[in-house]
């Protein structure tokens, strides 16, 4: 019993203190692949260790039956049942019952959550689909199709094949260079498979939206994987002169598109939870981290890291052989 | 090439140009002035078309009159619905450029290109 809760204590504990110190040091997207798998890691961790919680319960429930039965066997030999039979039946029950509602409750979620990711790659497929028939071709080597709309938008679908979507206002509002990186943006998200760890966050945070780690740690995934993506188009002209220019080209497109979507009002439910993402990308575009931050905001991510997915692995472990 | 889906891009495409009923042979008749195409094909992608609740058909003699169960516009409109409702209920998996934003943000934005291009003209 007591390995269980501690192992589960720990679970709960990292799931609502990690947020913190990982959304600050994520924050500024100084280093957004390291971010990324801070977060993943922190997520993954927590997730083993609930179940290696429910584990060690039921190692614990069913480890204690056969001492169980014999102070039974023996109460009814002897025809006396003393109190401690009482004390005995109502812990190996009650440890049972515990056990018992925790394994439902995984394979609830389990359920739920296998629902909500099988919802969304099939509105995902059917998205590109109708997009690609609704949509006219955009000329160039992409798979890009336009839809006739005000709002300037541009997105990318997964699927078979991956669709860029963009709209006649996005055209309105980017020249063609802009264009350009923000296509290499979308096709970053696509051979990145971006999507996969979208969709597996996003799933997690609607089916347990009351764990803080989840729900922040789908947006910071999100920010995170728009970072890596504008990275990736900057990159598109190598790190000299020419990159300078295409990171650039990629934040007055940002800010184009960004000042244009005003023109389209929308709903105040309709914003994402994280505000503030576009200036985050704008300001990281506009003044990229000293190296020297970067090395120190890399190393502590990075230890970090390490240091979460050291106590996944080494709490069940200490709990198992009891120290 | 063109496959399949490319196919049923073009067929919607048409159908709703014509905004009128329009029979198989009308459709592969226009069809095969531009490109080499079997007349079956055409049939069996309308009728694949249909099976995906694309195009309505009213029977007509031997032949069926095909019509698009919504407008090109209407399927815009909702494929922008559910792009645009990022964060909210929409399930598709989509990564926008920019997702919507706030209109406070992007006032800000707004003046930080105002700048950019006062700073650096044309």
């Amino acid at each position: 019993m007591i390995p269980a809760l501690a192992v589960f204590g720990c679970a709960i504990v990292m799931a609502w203190v990690l947020p913190l110190p990982l959304g600050r040091l994520s924050r500024d997207g100084v280093s957004p692949r390291l971010g990324l798998a801070a977060w993943l890691t922190a997520i993954t961790s927590v997730l083993a260790l609930a179940l290696a919680a429910l584990g060690l319960l039921a190692r614990t429930v069913v480890g204690g039956w056969p001492s169980f039965a014999r102070t039974v066997c023996e109460s009814v030999t002897t025809g006396v049942c003393p109190p401690a039979v009482y004390r005995s039946a109502a812990y190996e029950l009650g440890l049972a019952a515990v056990a018992f509602l925790g394994g439902i409750t995984l394979i609830v979620l389990g359920c739920r959550y296998g629902r909500s990711l099988r919802r969304a790659s099939l509105s995902t497929r059917e998205h590109a689909e109708t997009a690609r028939i609704v949509g006219r071709r955009a000329a160039g080597p992409d798979a890009a199709f336009v839809l006739d709309a005000a709002p300037p938008a541009v997105y990318c679908v997964p699927g078979r094949p991956p669709t860029i979507v963009l709209t006649t206002g996005a055209l309105a509002v980017l020249d063609a260079e802009q264009l350009a990186a923000v296509l290499a943006h979308e096709r970053a998200h696509l051979a990145g498979r971006h999507h996969l760890l979208l969709a597996v966050t996003r799933s997690l945070a609607a089916v347990a939206p009351a764990i803080p780690l989840f729900t922040r740690g789908t947006a910071e995934v999100a920010r995170l994987a728009e970072m890596r993506a504008d990275d990736a188009a900057a990159r598109r002209a190598g790190r000299g002169p020419g990159h300078e220019r295409e990171r650039r080209t990629l934040l007055t497109a940002l800010l184009a598109m960004g000042a244009g979507g005003a023109a389209a009002p929308v709903p105040a439910s309709w914003l994402p939870a994280t505000g503030g993402v576009v200036a985050a990308r704008v300001r990281r575009l506009a003044e990229p981290p000293a190296p020297a931050r970067l090395a120190a905001y890399g190393l502590t991510l990075a230890a970090g890291t390490l240091a979460i997915a050291a106590v996944a692995v080494l709490v069940p472990v200490l709990a198992v052989t009891g120290i | 090439m063109h496959g399949f889906g490319d196919l049923e891009a073009v067929i919607m495409h048409r159908v709703w140009e014509h905004g009128r009923p329009v029979t198989v042979r009308e459709l592969f008749d226009e069809l095969a002035a531009k490109r080499t195409i079997a007349y079956t094909t055409v049939m069996s992608t309308m009728d694949n078309l249909h099976r995906k609740r694309w195009l309505d058909r009213v029977k007509e003699g031997k032949a069926y009159r095909y019509t698009a169960t919504a407008s090109r516009e209407e399927y815009s409109a909702r494929l922008m619905r559910e792009a645009l409702a990022g964060g909210g209920d929409a399930e598709a998996v989509l990564s926008h450029f920019v997702a919507q934003i706030g209109s406070g943000e992007s006032e800000a934005l707004r003046s930080v290109l105002r700048k950019l291009r006062v700073r650096r003209p044309g």
